[in-house]
Formats: C-alpha cells, sequence, structure tokens
C-alpha cells in the first residue's frame, strides 16, 4: 500500500510540480558566478548597442537568500522585535517581494516601453543588482555610523543601479521610454536600500549608551535621553504603585 | 520500481543490501555485489542472533524497513514464528556501526568521502543529531525545537528542489535530509559551547564562521561526490552554508 501511495504521489508531483523546465537556468560555474558578480558593479559605457544580459537564476537567488541571512543577522544584532510575525517571515518576504515583485513590475513596464527583455533576464539583472545592496548592508550594519551608510549607499548602491540602467538604456528605443524605465528602476532600487538600512537595524543610541553590553559598537556616541522611553517607565511604575496601594 | 540495476531516481536506494555491511568502511569506492548468499557476521556481534543465521540465508534489507520487494526468492522471512522476527533495530533500520561511520567522516572535514555511504535513507541518525541539537539549546535557555524542525523541513525542501535542478542524476529527498541531518554535528558543537559562553563577541564570530564553513564544507563535499558534481562544490556549499548560518544564528542569538 505503502508502494502504491508513494506512487501515487510521485505521479502527482511529477506532473504538477514539473521544476525541470527551471533547469537549464542553474546550469552555471563558480567561475561564471564569480564573473557575474564582480560584472554587476561595472557599469556599461557602450549603450548604442544592446547588451548580453546572462538569464541565469543560480546566482540572483543565491544573492536574494544572502540579503534575508543579513537582514535576519542585522535584526537579531539590534534587537528589533516584529510585532504580527516573525523575523524569517518578515525578511523572506521583504527580499523575496522586492525582487519578484520588481521584476514583473519592470517587465511590465519594459513591455509598455517596448524594451527588449524578457522576464528571467529581467529577473537576473535585478537579482545581480541586489549584490551592492548585500555588501552595503553586511557593512552598515556591523559599523553604525551614519555618513559612512550614506558613503556606500550612493557608491556602491549607484554602481550597481547605473549598471542595470546602462543595460536597459541599451536594449530601449526612444528618450521617454528610456526615462521611464530607468527613472522607475534607479528610483525603486535605491529607495529599497533606504528602506533596508533604516527599518530593520533600529539602533537607538540612548539605550545603548546606558546599558555598554559586550556588544558595544566600537565608535563613541554622545548619550541622549529618549522622552519616550522614560515616559512610559515613569508611567508603568507610577500604575504599579497606584494598584498595589 | 524494482531499482536493483541502480539507475532509478531514488539514488541508490534499493541496492545497497546488507551483506556490504559485514565488511569495514575503506573508502575505497568498491563495487556492490548484487548476489545475496549466506555470510559472516565477524564484528558484529550479537546484532543478528547466531540461530537466525543458521536457519535461512537472510536476505531482507536491514535500512529499508519498507521494502517489500525481496531480491531473488519469494520466501517470507518475517514469519509468524516469533523467532523467525528479526531484531526490533533491525526491522526498523537503524544500525549504531553505520551511524557511527557516517558520523566520522562529517567528522574529518579533510577526508575524501565515498559517494556509496550516503546511499540508504537512514533519517535515525539526523533525528538524533536535531534533538541534541534542541537539547543544547534548551540547555543555553532556548526553547526553541520548533525553531529548529520548521527550518530544517524548509531547508530540506529548499536543497532537494536546487539539487535536483542542478544535478545530472536526480536525487531523492531522504538522501538531502540524511546529508544534511548528519552535517549538522558540529552546529552541535557550536551551541554546546554556547551554554557556557557568549558567542557575541570577536571570539565567538570567529568560532562561528568556522563553524559554518566545516558543516557546509562536510556537507558538499558527501553531495558532490554522491551526484558526480565535479567543480561545483562551491556552488553547492554556499546554499548549505547559508542554511547552517540560520541554524547558527539560533545558536548565538
Amino acid at each position: 500500500m505503502w508502494q502504491v501511495g508513494k506512487r501515487q504521489a510521485s505521479r502527482a508531483f511529477s506532473l504538477y510540480a514539473n521544476i525541470d523546465i527551471l533547469r537549464p537556468y542553474f546550469d552555471v560555474e563558480p567561475v561564471q558566478v564569480r564573473a557575474r558578480l564582480l560584472e554587476s558593479m561595472i557599469p556599461v559605457k557602450m549603450i548604442n548597442f544592446p547588451q548580453k544580459i546572462a538569464g541565469e537564476l543560480y546566482g540572483p537567488l543565491m544573492l536574494v537568500f544572502t540579503l534575508v541571512a543579513i537582514l535576519l543577522h542585522g535584526m537579531k544584532t539590534s534587537d528589533t522585535v516584529i510585532r504580527e510575525g516573525t523575523l524569517m517571515g518578515t525578511a523572506i518576504g521583504t527580499c523575496f517581494g522586492y525582487w519578484l515583485g520588481v521584476s514583473s513590475f519592470m517587465y511590465f513596464l519594459a513591455y509598455l516601453c517596448n524594451a527588449q527583455i524578457t522576464m528571467v533576464q529581467m529577473l537576473s539583472l535585478l537579482g545581480y543588482g541586489l549584490f551592492g545592496h548585500c555588501i552595503t548592508l553586511f557593512v552598515t550594519y556591523n559599523i553604525h555610523f551614519h555618513s559612512l551608510f550614506y558613503i556606500f549607499w550612493l557608491v556602491v548602491g549607484g554602481l550597481s543601479t547605473l549598471r542595470m540602467v546602462a543595460v536597459l538604456i541599451s536594449r530601449t528605443v526612444g528618450h521617454t521610454q528610456r526615462l521611464i524605465l530607468c527613472g522607475t528602476l534607479a528610483a525603486l532600487h535605491m529607495l529599497f536600500l533606504l528602506y533596508l538600512h533604516f527599518a530593520y537595524h533600529k539602533v537607538v543610541e540612548g539605550i545603548l549608551d546606558a546599558f555598554e553590553g559586550p556588544n558595544m559598537p566600537p565608535f563613541q556616541r554622545v548619550a541622549r535621553d529618549i522622552p519616550v522611553v522614560s515616559n512610559a517607565v515613569l508611567n508603568t511604575t507610577a500604575k504599579a504603585i497606584a494598584l498595589t496601594l | 520500481m524494482s531499482g536493483f540495476d541502480g539507475f532509478n531516481t531514488e539514488f541508490y536506494q534499493t541496492s545497497y543490501s546488507i551483506e556490504d555491511q559485514a565488511q569495514p568502511y575503506d573508502y575505497s569506492g568498491r563495487q556492490y555485489s548484487k548476489h545475496y548468499g549466506g555470510y559472516e557476521y565477524p564484528q558484529q556481534g550479537g546484532f543478528v542472533p547466531p540461530d537466525m543465521m543458521q536457519q535461512q540465508p537472510y536476505t531482507g534489507q536491514i535500512y529499508q524497513p519498507t521494502q517489500t520487494y525481496t531480491p531473488a526468492s519469494a520466501q517470507s522471512f518475517y514469519g509468524s514464528n516469533f523467532e523467525d522476527e528479526p531484531p526490533l533495530l533491525e526491522e526498523l533500520g537503524i544500525n549504531f556501526d553505520h551511524i557511527w561511520q557516517k558520523t566520522l567522516t562529517v567528522l574529518h572535514p579533510l577526508k575524501v568521502a565515498d559517494g556509496s555511504i550516503m546511499n540508504e535513507t537512514d533519517l535515525a541518525g539526523p533525528m538524533v543529531f536535531c534533538l541534541a541539537f534542541g537539547a543544547t539549546l534548551l540547555l543555553a535557555g532556548k526553547i526553541q525545537f520548533g525553531y529548529v524542525y520548521g527550518i530544517s523541513a524548509i531547508g530540506c525542501v529548499g536543497m532537494f528542489c536546487l539539487l535536483n535542478l542542478m544535478s545530472v542524476t536526480g536525487v531523492s529527498f531522504g538522501c538531502v535530509a540524511s546529508v544534511l541531518g548528519y552535517c549538522l554535528l558540529p552546529m552541535i558543537l557550536l551551541s554546546s559551547f554556547a551554554i557556557v559562553f557568549s558567542l557575541q563577541g570577536m571570539m565567538g564570530i570567529i568560532l562561528t564562521a568556522g563553524i559554518i564553513g566545516w558543516c557546509s564544507f562536510s556537507a558538499s563535499k558527501i553531495f558532490i561526490s554522491a551526484l558526480a558534481m565535479d567543480g561545483q562544490q562551491l556552488l553547492v556549499a554556499y546554499p548549505c552554508a547559508l542554511l547552517y548560518g540560520v541554524f547558527a544564528l539560533i545558536s548565538v542569538f
């Protein structure tokens, strides 16, 4: 009976979940992945000739998972509390939502603007563009320095955005179309990095200075009192005392 | 799906027989012998009761408790006699000697892995290791068995999909779960270290990185040798490293 059940399950699985159609997109060598990672930070100069985009999904998928891991690490080190949901679910939802959602949206815009790009190529392009985000967040989640983040945001984030924009321009005809497509992509990509930095690694500076635990960051900061927290503590204490009396 | 000629999607599942366990592991990539005759158990000791050997040639497969095919003869071995029944551990498919052999393979990262050692889908060892990991976390004050279970389940499914896409021959889910479970062993060392010392300093970061590298290196080494994916060890190691990194995150924070 087990054999019959197993046979039926495998037949259903092979019918409905045929992942073999994705097989060609995972056929890569380590050298190729490394080369594409480095290329994703170098903007191309030749925009009059359509640039080649590798339709590969291994590198982008690994980069999205890396971004998930970095986000999780950042949330854990800063003790971020997510009230409705889990840390893991939030991280995965954010990263995969960005990758799949923005790729689909850009593919739709590309269809409207007559750009020559397929869905897999768009996924691949945006996925490799997340390499800059991974580097920036990895560095700035561990070294808490706002101006360092802004430098990384402009330089590293800007380079990967420029690369994607240049490739898209090379595949689009017409000034208005190029402007729409590339402006949207640049805005979304840069704003996403900004959002990731500020939403997932809240560092409340005054409290950290007060505790001075083993996670003390290397840079000194000016101690600030946070009126919201101290008021909340005061109110809770007053309520507790009032209840006991 | 008889599988005794070896080429099916469930890699090596049914052609690993009990007689191979009588020979010690020498990692020389020996071929399988397909004959099922009489045999001795020199070092197995009391694992199979000796009177059982003289009664009938036992050709059942210890590692596949649900395997109902018998190779050559149609004799039924689990008869109605109480004495004819095999020992409980054998019937459940738990062989402690094999678990120990595979544990040693994981613990020596530089030793070349034999592709055949992970053929049978042995989930007893991985279960023990997951429970041990949860127990060490419990000793550190973190009751997170649910997280361990969820992450290992999702991670196994993810690795199964990825390896099936990347390899020419497919891989079975049991094999992936078994390999990933065995390679969780160094992570148990990390979480037991975390009971006594905090892992949040520089020393902890270096130790965590080393343990993650050890786990993913062992897992990728076994996958590469079992699936014959030459030159792609780094590509297999990286997703393993991400998975073990999540386990490390539970241990550290």
